[in-house]
């Protein structure tokens, strides 16, 4: 009996604790700061698009540079004797002895 | 403003609307709260959970139960979910609770006996099994009538009163009442 009386007295003490008077004020800062980072996330399709542009910008890269072709003509290497043209006589004191 | 005005004022965005329906019913949401995790701090903090948990999904009440009903269930799972969580930490602010209990009427030794009786009762009630606890505590802490418990537990009024029979008596088995 005594101990059922403690229980309800437990009970009863529980019960008269209040909650901090801005509790709700709390809550309400809570929630708000929930849904100013829900507003800051960006929505699924933005990221998506994002992530599709950046795979299409890439593929283009990869096929724009598969599709470059080299020239089939061997580089031609211009071997011209120039000596008629500079006087190099001069500099051996060929034309000068 | 009835609760479903204030609900439909939520849903389109009138957070004045969510402020007063929680100060309607966040006392309630406490009280229970406390029946499950015993220190105020931690209520303070599930009732906000709570709270939180209501906004978020009141556009998903319908209107087949009251509100109060849709309320308690959800304060029912926030606070079992919370306890699960948090087992080690429970049983250090149990030993402290001991310590720092404090009362100017009585002498240090009937303090100590005082915090021991409130820490077996806690842990009675806290070691009923779950559907047990949690008809106990909206019977007793909060005093619904067994129909309304029926409503939050999704069970019959049959159900509600041997669960309620049964959690009195393993109370009384734990606590060693003949």
């Amino acid at each position: 009996m005594k101990t059922e009386h403690h229980i309800d007295e437990f009970i009863q003490r529980a019960k008269e604790t209040v909650p901090n008077p801005y509790l709700s004020t709390r809550v309400m800062a809570k929630i708000e700061g929930l849904e100013k980072v829900e507003r800051r996330k960006s929505p699924l399709w933005q990221a998506l698009a994002l992530a599709i542009s950046i795979a299409a910008a890439a593929f283009l890269g990869v096929s724009i540079g598969n599709s470059y072709v080299e020239d089939g003509t061997p580089e031609r290497i211009l071997n011209i004797n120039d000596r008629q043209i500079e006087s190099l006589g001069y500099y051996n004191f060929d034309e000068n002895e | 403003m009835s609760d479903e005005q204030l609900i439909k004022e939520i849903i389109s965005g009138n957070h004045a609307a969510f402020k007063n329906l929680m100060e309607k019913y966040q006392l309630q949401v406490f009280r229970t709260v406390m029946g499950f995790v015993h220190i105020k701090e931690d209520a303070e903090e599930v009732t906000q959970d709570v709270f939180v948990r209501v906004y978020q999904s009141i556009s998903s009440f319908h209107h087949d139960a009251e509100f109060s009903t849709w309320l308690y269930r959800i304060t029912v799972n926030t606070s079992l979910n919370f306890l699960r969580g948090n087992r080690k930490n429970r049983l250090l602010q149990s030993l402290e609770a001991i310590f720092t209990y404090r009362s100017e009427e009585k002498t240090p030794l009937e303090e100590l006996e005082h915090a021991e009786r409130d820490r077996r009762i806690r842990m009675a009630i806290d070691s009923l099994p779950e559907k047990q606890r949690m008809a106990f505590i909206l019977s007793r802490y909060e005093e619904l009538p067994q129909k309304k418990i029926a409503a939050v537990m999704k069970r019959s009024e049959g159900a509600v009163e041997q669960l309620l029979q049964r959690a009195k008596e393993n109370l009384q088995k734990k606590l060693g009442i003949p």
